[in-house]
C-alpha cells in the first residue's frame, strides 16, 4: 500500500517535471506579451525576431539531440553551421543555383559530422575533444574564406531575392515541423533511438548486448549534420550573408537549450526530441523578455547573468528527483 | 605489476617532444632565414606565454582529471582581471607597486570566484559541467555590467604593468612559485592524496572517509586563483582586457590548454605531470613565437587550423598508442 502511494508520488512528480518545460514556454510567451504591449512595442514584430532565432537553434539542436542522448556533446556545431553557410554562399555565387547551394549545404555539414563521428570512433579520440579540435578548424577556414573574398565588406553573402520567397513563417514552420517528426520518429519509432538511449544509458551493457557503438555513434552524428545543414539553410534565408560571428553562438546555445528542455546532459533514456524545439524557444523568449525588461547599454550583462540564474534554477527543479549522496560527475 | 622505468626511459620520455618541438621549429625557421629570439622582447613574451599555458593548462586540468568540466574558466579570468585592475587603479591610481597588488588581487578574487563556483555546484548537486555553463553566463554577465561592455585600458597601461612585461624574471618567477605549490599541494599533502584517491574511485573513498565536498571546494578555490593569474599575465601581455564578451565568448580561453594538457600528461608517464605541464606550455610557447615569426606567412586562421590538427594527430597516436606498438612489433618481428 505505502510503495503504490510512493510510486504514485513519484509519477505524479515525473509528469511534473516533465510538464514543467512546456509550462514555462508558455508562461514566457505570456510574459512576453505583456512585456511588449505594456511599452507599447510591435508584438508581431517581435514574434517574428524571436521565431526567426528560435527556429536555427531548435532545428539544430533537434539534430544534436541524437548526439546527446549518447552521454556525448559536441560544441562545433555552431563553426559547422557557420561553415556551411559559408560554402553554400560560394557555390551560389560562382553557379547561381539555388538548389546546388542547398544540397551543398547539407553536404558539407554531413560530411563535418561524419568527420567528427569518424575521428571519434575510428581512431577512438575523446568526442569533446575532436569537436574542440573540429570548432576551431571549421571556424578558422571560415573566417579565412570570408576575410578573403568579403574583402572591406567583412562578410559575404547572396542577392537577398534569391531566398525571400522563403523568408516566411509557413515555410519555416513547415521546416521545423517536417524535421521534428522525422527525428521523432526515427528517435521514438525505431531501433536506432531505442539503441541510442540504451548506450547513453549504460554504454556497457548495450556493447555487451552486441550494439555496435561506432555505428550508432556515426547515425547520431549525421542526423546532428541534417540539423545543422538545415540551420545554415534557414540562416541565410533569415540573413542572406555571412560573417566570422554567424552562428557562433549556437554550440553552446544547443547545450543550454536542451537542458532548459528538461533533457539530462548525460542522455540516455530521459532524452526527447521536443527538449530542443521547447527549450530554444525558451532561452530565445527569455532573452527577448530581458533585452526589453533591462532597456540599456549594461543591460545586456545583467539580462545575461537573470538568464544564467533562471537557467540553473530550472535545471535544479529538473533534477530534483535524481540526487545523489556522491557529487554528481 | 607495472614496470620500473629505467633513467634514460624516464629521461627520453620526458624530453622527447620538447626536443622534436625545438628541432622542427628552428630547423624551419632557420631554413626561412628566421630567427625566434632576435630580441629581448620575444624572449619576455616566450617566458610569459609560457606562464599562462601551463597555468591555465593546469586550471584545466586540477577539475577536468576528476571528471568535472568547468568552463567558467575563461569568466574567471576576465572577471577577476577586470576587477583587480579597477581596485588597484582605485587605490594606486596606476602608480609604483600596481602590477604586484594587481597581481595579488586577481589571486584573492580568483579564488573567490572560483569558491563560488564551487559552493554552487555541492549545493545544487547538478552536473558540473551545467553548473559551469550557468556560471560563465554569470561572470561575463557581470563582467559586461562592470566595463559596459568595453575594454579596460587605463587601468592596466602603467609604468609598474609596463615594467612587469619588460622582462622575462617576473613570469618566470611566477612560473616556479607555481609550479613549486601546485606539485607540493597535489603531491606531498593530505589534500593531494584525497584528491587523487577521489579521482580513481570516488564511491570507494568517500565510503573510507574522505570527504569529498571540501576537497571539490579547494580543487575550485585553487583553479579560481591559477585563472586569476592567467587574467593578470593575459592583462599584462596585449596591455587591455575585453569587457564586452558575452554568450560563452570566454571560453576560447581554455581551449589554449588542450594540447598542453595531453601532452603534459603524457610527459607525466615519465616524469611527473606538473612538469609535463610546463615543458608542454614551453613548446606551446616556442610554436606561438614561431608564428609570430611567420606572421607574414601564417595568417591568425592558419595557427589555429596548426593547434588543432595537431591536436588531433596527438590525440590519434595517444588514443592508438597500443595499436601502433603492436603493429611495429609485428612488423619487426616478420
Amino acid at each position: 500500500m505505502a510503495q503504490t502511494k510512493l510510486t504514485k508520488k513519484n509519477r505524479l512528480r515525473e509528469l511534473l517535471v516533465t510538464l514543467l518545460p512546456i509550462a514555462a514556454l508558455l508562461i514566457l510567451f505570456g510574459v512576453l506579451c505583456m512585456v511588449v504591449s505594456s511599452r507599447g512595442y510591435r508584438l508581431d514584430m517581435y514574434l517574428r525576431i524571436i521565431f526567426n532565432e528560435g527556429v536555427v537553434l531548435a532545428v539544430v539542436a533537434t539534430g544534436a539531440i541524437f548526439i546527446y542522448s549518447l552521454g556525448s556533446f559536441d560544441i562545433s556545431l555552431g563553426a559547422s553551421t557557420l561553415f556551411s553557410a559559408t560554402i553554400g554562399v560560394l557555390v551560389y555565387n560562382s553557379t547561381q543555383s539555388l538548389p546546388l547551394m542547398i544540397l551543398t549545404i547539407f553536404g558539407v555539414a554531413v560530411g563535418c559530422s561524419l568527420l567528427s563521428s569518424v575521428l571519434a570512433s575510428v581512431f577512438h579520440i575523446p568526442v569533446f575533444v575532436t569537436t574542440v579540435a573540429m570548432m576551431s578548424v571549421l571556424s578558422a577556414v571560415a573566417a579565412q574564406i570570408i576575410t578573403t573574398k568579403g574583402g572591406a565588406l567583412g562578410g559575404i553573402g547572396i542577392p537577398a531575392a534569391v531566398v525571400e520567397p522563403l523568408d516566411n513563417l509557413p515555410f519555416k514552420l513547415a521546416v521545423l515541423a517536417v524535421f521534428a517528426v522525422l527525428c521523432v520518429f526515427v528517435f521514438n519509432f525505431t531501433k536506432i533511438g531505442r539503441r541510442l538511449k540504451f548506450l547513453g544509458s549504460n554504454p556497457v551493457c548495450a556493447k555487451l548486448s552486441g550494439i555496435k557503438v561506432n555505428v550508432y555513434a556515426i547515425i547520431a552524428f549525421v542526423m546532428a549534420g541534417l540539423g545543422v545543414g538545415l540551420g545554415a539553410f534557414l540562416t541565410l534565408v533569415y540573413t542572406p550573408s555571412v560573417t566570422p560571428t554567424t552562428a557562433g553562438s549556437i554550440g553552446m546555445n544547443i547545450l543550454v537549450a536542451i537542458v532548459f528542455g528538461g533533457m539530462p546532459i548525460s542522455g540516455g533514456s530521459r532524452s526527447r526530441i521536443y527538449a530542443a524545439i521547447v527549450g530554444g524557444f525558451s532561452y530565445i523568449l527569455l532573452n527577448n523578455i530581458l533585452k526589453i525588461v533591462i532597456d540599456s547599454g549594461a543591460g545586456y550583462g545583467i539580462s545575461q547573468i537573470v538568464s544564467a540564474v533562471f537557467f540553473l534554477a530550472v535545471v535544479y527543479v529538473t533534477s530534483m528527483n535524481y540526487r545523489t549522496k556522491l557529487l554528481p560527475r | 605489476m607495472k614496470k620500473q622505468q629505467s633513467i634514460g626511459t624516464k629521461l627520453i620520455g620526458t624530453l622527447a617532444i620538447p626536443a622534436i618541438f625545438a628541432a622542427v621549429l628552428f630547423g624551419l625557421s632557420a631554413a626561412n632565414g628566421k630567427q625566434l629570439f632576435a630580441t629581448s622582447i620575444s624572449v619576455n613574451y616566450f617566458v610569459l606565454y609560457a606562464a599562462i599555458v601551463m597555468i591555465t593548462t593546469m586550471a584545466l586540468s586540477i577539475n577536468l582529471n576528476s571528471g568535472r568540466f568547468d568552463f567558467s574558466l575563461g569568466a574567471m579570468a576576465v572577471l577577476s582581471s577586470v576587477l583587480s585592475a579597477k581596485l588597484s587603479y582605485s587605490l594606486l591610481g596606476g602608480g609604483s607597486g600596481s602590477a604586484i597588488v594587481m597581481l595579488l588581487l586577481c589571486v584573492v578574487i580568483g579564488a573567490a570566484l572560483g569558491l563560488l563556483s564551487g559552493l554552487l555546484y555541492a549545493a545544487l548537486r547538478i552536473p558540473p559541467i551545467i553548473t559551469s555553463l550557468g556560471v560563465t553566463l554569470i561572470y561575463e554577465g557581470v563582467t559586461f555590467t562592470v566595463t559596459e561592455g568595453k575594454y579596460i585600458n587605463t587601468e592596466v597601461r602603467n609604468a609598474s604593468m609596463t615594467a612587469f612585461s619588460g622582462t622575462w624574471i617576473w613570469p618566470a618567477l611566477i612560473i616556479v612559485v607555481v609550479l613549486a605549490l601546485v606539485w607540493f599541494l597535489f603531491d606531498y599533502t593530505k589534500f593531494g592524496y584525497d584528491y587523487k584517491a577521489l579521482q580513481h574511485g570516488q564511491k570507494v573513498s568517500v565510503n573510507t572517509g574522505i570527504r569529498e565536498v571540501p576537497n571539490a571546494l579547494v580543487c575550485y578555490a585553487i583553479c579560481g586563483a591559477l585563472m586569476g593569474i592567467v587574467g593578470f599575465l593575459s592583462a599584462v601581455r596585449s596591455s587591455t582586457i575585453n569587457g564586452g564578451s558575452l554568450n560563452f565568448g570566454s571560453i576560447g580561453i581554455m581551449f589554449t590548454a588542450f594540447l598542453p594538457m595531453f601532452i603534459g600528461g603524457y610527459i607525466g608517464r615519465f616524469s611527473n605531470d606538473k612538469l609535463g605541464y610546463l615543458i608542454a606550455a614551453l613548446c606551446m610557447s616556442l610554436l606561438n613565437t614561431t608564428f609570430a615569426a611567420f606572421s607574414n606567412e601564417i595568417s591568425a586562421s592558419m595557427q589555429s587550423i596548426i593547434n588543432a590538427l595537431l591536436l588531433v594527430v596527438f590525440l590519434i597516436y595517444l588514443s592508438n598508442e597500443g595499436l601502433l606498438k603492436t603493429l611495429f612489433h609485428r612488423k619487426k618481428s616478420a
